[in-house]
């Protein structure tokens, strides 16, 4: 995806999550992650990316 | 000094001697203008104030003389670098190429460039008046009347064609006016430290996301010259700004961050100030006689340094408009231009601006939210990296003017220097030796034409300079220098015999494959409008 692209979907992202409020912010991600998800080709497409953001949050230092 | 009775008019009164009024006050000198500058201070800033020049306000710099002694004190700089926590998260590099006239960005403090554009007025005719308030004005349909207060001395009156206000954010012209800002303020701020210690790091961009020196906060550096450190940082939500700025709450946030970094040499604090970041402009730059440039015109975030740069472009697009418009060579109208061309400006960097402000401070939770998830994702994921690039300021596109006609060799031509760009630089060889084109601009409108040798162009339309660029490896003649290695037709996408028609502040007005004389005319005549009769030839 071109940078531009990115940056229009990460901004529109947040501006909806804005709109729907903190409480229902995960249920937002979710819905957008799974929509996406269905979208890729297999489930080989997926998985490590999910492996990759539960470890680096496992991991990783915890903000704040 | 005249009274406002006398006949005598002023062509220019610049309210604000900081950087964009002396610069623009050069640029008029240049142009023949002598302008009036008056500055409600007794001289140049304190502090380093806006610090990055970009390439673009080197080549605006350069039409006054000053880009020199500007790159000889600053440091260019190309690159930087972006870290979560202490981890590299991203790596940036500017456009940039070996043979280029200037480096991307130069970091120099703001008054050794308010030092240098006054210097440069002054010997272009200019008046400076330092510690001079205005006081009042007021608007006639061919000249405005300023009342002006110098320290403890009475308020005089002077009468000028025009005025322009470079009295920055709180400018005195608007509230005069009554016209005010729109846009968006954020609350999120930052606090601005210079430092004095030596280093021998390399000059780039730095920033860290949630450092271990300051978690949770968002730290910037940036070297100056004289070895200065620039440090930026982020207050929490909850921190009194009044209270931040005190050094006993600013220095042991610098000295852990220095000590993380491994920068141990001794230092000293120099400046310390706050900054919130603004997305405001006025909805238009022209109010009758009365021209508005830099931050009295808007206010953008310093991230991505559009501040500065973008006043130097809007005192380039001004200077040789109002130096036409006032001895006659064009109408009134070409001053509309500016404030079109500049606001569409503004609001590009305030859009630009506003994305760089919510990836810095996120201004809501769910900013916050997703830039935490793009920096912890950066780790790991190069394909989220481009989101922390800082997109840096870089020369804005003008709407296509009103009345220009179509761009009609486009598909012949390409998109690589289309009309309301600025025309690519590259290095030439002429007569006097390596050059680079943008040397060329600056003063009077420029045909430049690609072929294999002088082509013949009468009769050049008046007020224009007819160049050929020759092919790499011809010899150059006086009006015909040579491409060096090819740069210059790759970057315009030119073909042989194709011209541009290239405006005094570098912009690409219009371009042909095959031009005639009055195809070349009539473009310029409909930019320019129709000349009005002006009295300041008979006043001045």
């Amino acid at each position: 995806m071109h940078a531009e692209d990115l940056d229009r979907s990460y901004t529109a992202l947040c501006q909806a999550l804005e709109r729907v409020g903190e409480g229902k912010a995960p249920l937002l991600l979710a819905m957008v992650s799974l929509a996406l998800i269905a979208r890729q080709a297999s489930a080989e497409d997926v998985l490590p990316l999910i492996a990759q953001a539960a470890a680096s949050i496992g991991e990783g230092p915890t903000p704040e | 000094m005249d009274m406002a009775g006398g006949s005598h008019m002023l062509p220019v009164v610049i309210v604000g001697g900081g950087p964009v009024g002396l610069t623009l006050a050069a640029l008029l000198g240049q142009q023949g203008i002598p302008a009036t500058v008056i500055e409600a201070d007794e001289g140049y800033c304190t502090g380093s104030r806006a610090i990055c020049i970009s390439r673009r306000s080197l080549e605006i710099l350069g039409w006054a003389g000053i880009d020199r002694p500007v790159l000889d004190k600053g440091l260019g700089w190309t690159e930087g670098r972006s870290f979560y926590g202490t981890r590299e998260v991203l790596r940036f590099r500017m456009p940039s190429e070996p043979g280029d006239r200037f480096p991307p960005m130069v970091n120099i403090q703001q008054y050794y460039v308010e030092q240098h554009a006054h210097e440069a007025a002054l010997r272009a005719g200019a008046t400076v008046e330092w510690s001079t308030r205005l006081v009042g004005l007021h608007r006639h349909a061919d000249h405005v009347e300023v009342e002006i207060q110098g320290a403890g001395g009475p308020p005089r009156p002077l009468r000028a064609a025009w005025v322009v206000a470079c009295d920055g954010g709180r400018s005195t012209v608007r509230d005069l006016l009554d016209l005010r800002l729109e846009g968006v303020q954020y609350d999120g701020r930052y606090v601005i430290v210079d430092i004095e210690q030596e280093t021998t790091r390399p000059v780039e961009r730095l920033a860290w996301f949630d450092p271990p020196s300051n978690p949770g906060s968002t730290i910037l550096m940036h070297r100056q010259p004289d070895n200065v450190w620039r440090i930026d940082y982020q207050l929490r939500d909850d921190e009194d700004p009044e209270e931040a700025v005190r050094p006993e709450q600013v220095l042991p946030r610098v000295r852990s961050h220095l000590e993380m970094i491994g920068e141990t040499a001794p230092w000293k604090p120099l400046w310390i100030s706050v900054y919130n970041a603004k997305c405001l402009t006025l909805g238009g730059y022209r109010h009758g006689r009365v021209l508005f440039a830099g931050d009295a015109a808007h206010l953008v975030p310093i991230f991505g340094v559009r501040g500065l740069n973008s006043g130097l472009d809007d005192a380039g697009n001004l200077a040789w408009k109002l130096a036409r418009v006032l001895d006659g060579r064009a109408g009134e109208d070409l001053l509309d231009s500016y404030s079109e061309e500049r606001l569409a400006a503004a609001r590009e960097n305030i859009a630009y601006g506003a994305k760089s402000t919510e990836f810095m401070a996120p201004p809501s939770f769910a900013f916050r939210l997703m830039r935490d998830a793009a920096l912890r994702l950066a780790l790991e994921d190069a394909a989220v990296r481009s989101l922390i690039n800082p997109r840096q300021s870089v020369p804005v596109r003008y709407p296509a003017a009103p009345g220009l006609g179509a761009d009609p060799d486009a598909a012949r031509l390409g998109a690589a220097a289309a009309p309301g760009l600025p025309a690519p630089d590259a290095p030439i060889a002429s007569t006097e030796g390596h050059k680079h084109l943008s040397e060329l601009f600056g003063r009077g409108f420029v045909l430049l034409r690609f072929g294999t040798s002088e082509i013949p162009f009468p009769p050049a339309p008046d007020g224009v300079t007819v160049l050929t660029l020759l092919p790499p490896g011809a010899s150059p003649c006086p009006g015909c220098p040579a491409d060096v290695e090819g740069q210059a037709r790759q970057r315009y996408g030119a073909l042989s015999g194709a011209a541009w028609l290239i405006r005094p502040d570098g912009y690409v007005l219009a371009r042909w494959a095959e031009p005639d004389p009055s195809a070349v005319a009539a473009v310029l005549e409909r930019h320019l409008g129709t000349a009005a009769h002006t009295l300041l030839r008979e006043t001045a």
